[in-house]
């Protein structure tokens, strides 16, 4: 079949390619892409596939695949590129220093000098394969290009028997630049390390690219680093909201829910002694104000003692840090922890949020000492909804539901059983996806590509990484039909899937077309309770 | 003299690179939690991938923990290599030959320790060794060098054929797999050259252990201790040595599930990682070579230089 953009079908046919300057490595042309159940089959019907411009083609180093997010501008010199590769041999050495790397060097050499190469995670890549299995995208070819590095420039050894072993490559800015925005073509969420018989992660290696590049060249995705974790540790959220601006918002929100439900709500702040200190993700505030409004609602109803905090940092569970860089990461969850010891609460809850979770709970549990207890709220949750402390009448969900996992709380913190209990009890139509729990799929949105638009990165998102979720989503719920006026909810307990989903819903039409909604985890709970005057899911506003 | 003396030395180097190699390991310094569930260790949680952070106030509760379900899945992993199985099935008959063949060897290499001390401790082989035992040998290793040859023959189709593989082979991958072949047929023709076979290698053992001279073998049998001794030499610089690094890969990473407790080793080996000076030199890291991790993490990243 013929290209409709009239490319062609492009892709690297050896590792080495990524060093060899051409306009563009890799290419993927929409008649490639697995096809999606009906009526999304048909890539005629659905949004194209917005080319890069020409200006930013001239402006930056566009020449890996059809899109960017990094976007790095284009060396004004040779003498630029030279400073850029030299500075990448530094950071690459300090990458593998017990100083500089301490976070991360035993997971990351075993992971370079372990390898097989019998490909056996490549196929359970969500990206790899809804590109259809461009080799760009091969979980394993990042990493081969990092690992040849390695073994070429810094592991000691005899430089024939490297090659013998490891095979060769050639370190230029052609690479370097290529190899950055590659970093940002993965979400991070090691399905393909759970199929490694060795037990290598190619997630971890995309992350620690990264880190080489954001840690050593300042080379960073903006949204991440500039409007991520910078603004958030100086203003207080990455959604640039400071304490009056988020306490403003909290107030209208609690008002709302208060409205709506008859119940009364009114978000504590700043209390000292509080057994619970909850931790959100801001951008839930601005984009799923419900959500907060739902938690403080059965916080509240369940009589436990709690609050937020209104200090820099203290209101935005975010931490990029955990996507690109171990510094930030660990400036951000440091300041958590130093608001929780000045407040003594007893505990830390982070809500619906599975970066913010895994960033705070297991990651940090080593960048300080004697640090405050953290739990997910989906715990809390569940004896909350099982305390008998609040009535609830399941026939309110009457529609069906089914369940998003979050990589983060399920992969890589083990959290899967709770937010099913809640859902098997409070929504009589839920239907899991498959495959579910431990083995989802990512929503495409991972390691902070939910909130990357730059150029035309929502495009690919869209077409590529979150592609297979919606499969799911629509396999889930194909005994429905697509009747727009069924209402049909995802239930998506992560402000970054969310995003992603809603992102995906918007660009395939998803909710006129077949009824498609999403939403949290709290906002189904708070639905069933007998005691809400209204009901808190409105397809109308949603 | 010479060969029994270049036994001795594989031997070593084999030993003293894996200890090397475990011991650069161990001395790597505390990494950041990096778990991967399912953690079969989670008592009645693992079969679904849960964790005790299921549970409210978790840190209140005793760890529970399921060292018999761990033991069985890392023994399905190592005798049945059910990830190749799950995950990559074309691949698995020839990788689970191959795999299987060398534990038999294995095995048979530490049965053979156990003649030669019956043999030093006086036993004769014929006499006073039961048949069953000497006939249970013979059939480990002809199954072992079998298994092995097809295994080694299969693995080279793939690795030339298949396309998933063919761009990320190198040249150590055809070296690697022939080289175990190698082995494998020396192996099927010192058997066929000497109906004496176990006897032979079981004086090896015997001469090895006393460290007397290597006793009379065919030349196959010399063609094949050789290419073995080599594979002793090679596979510490090589990525095989998973079979044993793979267990800190499971149980320091993926499993490893270990809390930070306030005044535990875990603490002891944090402060010692955060008082390193640090050097990453993009500006928002402001290091210096001075600055410590924990004086950097106290910075938001975001000072003007003359606030540094
Ligand atoms: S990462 Fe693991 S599964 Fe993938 S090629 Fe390497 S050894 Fe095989
Ligand atoms: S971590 Fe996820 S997105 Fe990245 S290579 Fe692995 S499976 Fe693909």
């Amino acid at each position: 079949m013929p290209c409709h953009c009239n490319t062609g079908r492009l892709e690297p046919s050896s590792i080495e390619d990524i060093s060899k300057p051409s306009e563009q490595l890799a290419h993927v042309c929409l008649e490639d892409l697995p096809k999606l159940p009906p009526p999304y089959d048909d890539f005629n019907d659905l949004p194209p596939y917005k080319p890069l411009t020409e200006s930013a083609r001239e402006d930056y180093e566009a020449t890996l695949d059809d899109t960017m997010t990094v976007g790095l501008p284009k060396a004004k010199s040779p003498e630029e590129e030279k400073e850029a590769v030299d500075k990448f041999l530094t950071g690459l050495q300090k990458l593998f220093s017990k100083e500089d790397n301490w976070t991360f060097l035993q997971p990351l050499m075993l992971s370079m000098e372990h390898c097989a190469k019998c490909q056996s995670c490549v196929d359970d890549c969500p990206v790899y394969e809804s590109s259809g299995y461009n080799e760009i995208y091969r979980p394993t070819y990042r990493s081969e290009v990092l690992r040849r590095l390695y073994f070429k420039y810094i592991k000691p050894g005899n430089k024939w028997y490297k090659k013998f072993q490891q095979g060769d490559i050639e370190l230029n800015y052609t690479l370097l630049v290529r190899l950055c925005e590659l970093s940002y073509r993965c979400t991070l969420c090691r399905r393909c390390a759970q199929s490694c018989p060795v037990g290598v992660d190619n997630g971890l290696i995309s992350r620690e690219i990264r880190k080489i590049f954001s840690q050593e060249l300042g080379w960073t995705q903006k949204d991440l680093h500039e409007r991520g974790t910078l603004q958030q540790m100086t203003v207080g959220s990455s959604t640039g909201m400071n304490t009056l601006v988020v306490k403003d918002n909290i107030d209208f929100i609690d008002e709302d829910m208060t409205d709506r439900t008859g119940i009364e709500v009114k978000t504590p702040w700043d209390v000292e002694g509080a057994d619970v200190l909850l931790i959100e993700n801001a951008g839930e505030f601005l984009a799923w104000p419900e959500n907060h409004g739902c938690i403080g609602l059965l916080l509240d109803a369940a009589g436990i003692s709690w609050t937020m905090s209104s200090d820099i940092v203290g209101y935005d569970g975010v931490n990029y840090g955990l996507f690109y860089d171990d510094m930030q990461l660990a400036r951000v969850a440091t300041r958590h922890f130093e608001i929780a010891k000045k407040l003594k609460v007893k505990k830390i809850v982070m809500g619906e949020c599975g970066h913010e979770s895994k960033a705070l709970a297991p990651i940090s549990d080593r960048i300080g000492l004697d640090l405050t207890p953290r739990e997910s709220i989906y715990t809390l949750m569940r004896d909350i909804v099982f305390s008998g402390k609040i009535k609830f009448d399941p026939t309110k969900n009457d529609f069906p539901v089914t369940l998003h996992d979050p990589c983060n709380l399920v992969r890589s913190m083990g959290i899967v059983e709770p937010q099913r209990e809640i859902l098997r009890y409070l929504t009589p139509k839920f239907r899991e996806m498959t495959p579910h729990g431990v083995r989802n799929y990512c929503c495409g949105g991972g390691s902070g590509f939910a909130i990357q638009t730059p150029f035309n990165f929502n495009d690919w998102r869209n077409q590529i990484s979150s592609r297979k979720k919606f499969e799911q989503i629509l396999n889930a719920f194909k005994d429905e039909g697509h009747d727009p006026d069924q209402p049909k909810y995802v239930c998506a307990p992560c402000s970054n899937c969310k995003g992603a989903i809603r992102d995906l819903f918007d660009y395939y039409g998803a909710k006129a077309k077949s009824g498609y909604y999403y939403g949290g985890l709290s906002e189904i709970i708070v639905n069933a309770m007998v005691d809400a005057k209204e009901p808190i899911l409105d397809w109308e506003m949603m | 003299m010479i060969i029994t003396l270049s036994v001795y030395l594989s031997l070593l180097i084999f030993l003293v690179a894996i200890v090397a190699r475990g011991v650069r390991i161990v001395n790597t310094p505390i990494h950041l939690r990096w778990e991967l569930y399912p953690v079969p260790h989670e008592k009645g949680r693992s079969q679904y991938g849960g964790s005790r952070m299921e549970e409210v106030d978790w840190w209140t509760k005793p760890a529970k923990k399921d060292s018999i379900n761990e033991l069985v899945v890392m023994l399905k992993e190592i005798l049945l290599l059910k990830g190749v199985w799950e995950h990559n099935r074309p691949l698995w008959f020839g990788s689970w030959t191959l795999h299987f063949s060398l534990y038999l060897l294995i095995g048979l290499m530490g049965l053979q320790v156990l003649s030669a001390i019956l043999l030093l401790s006086g036993f004769s082989f014929y006499a006073e060794i039961p048949e069953l035992y000497r006939l249970l040998l013979k059939y480990i290793a002809a199954t072992g060098f079998t298994m092995g040859t097809v295994g080694a023959v299969i693995m080279l189709k793939h690795r030339m054929f298949d396309k998933k593989l063919r761009m990320y082979n190198t040249k150590s991958h055809f070296f690697n797999i022939i080289h175990l072949g190698a082995i494998y047929v020396s192996g099927i023709f010192w058997m066929i050259a000497d109906g004496g076979f176990v006897e032979q290698q079981a004086e090896l053992f015997k001469g090895v252990l006393s460290f007397s001279q290597f006793p009379a073998v065919p030349t196959a049998g010399i063609v094949h201790v050789a290419i073995v001794m080599l594979f002793f030499v090679y596979l510490p610089f090589t990525h095989m040595t998973h079979f044993f690094t793979k267990y800190f890969i499971y149980h320091d990473i993926r499993w490893e599930d270990k809390p930070n407790i306030p005044g535990g080793k875990i603490e002891k080996r944090i402060v010692e990682a955060v008082t390193q000076p640090v050097s990453w030199s993009a500006p928002h890291i402001k290091a210096d070579g001075k600055k410590t991790w924990a004086d950097l993490v106290a910075m938001t990243g975001a000072e003007k230089e003359e606030e540094v």
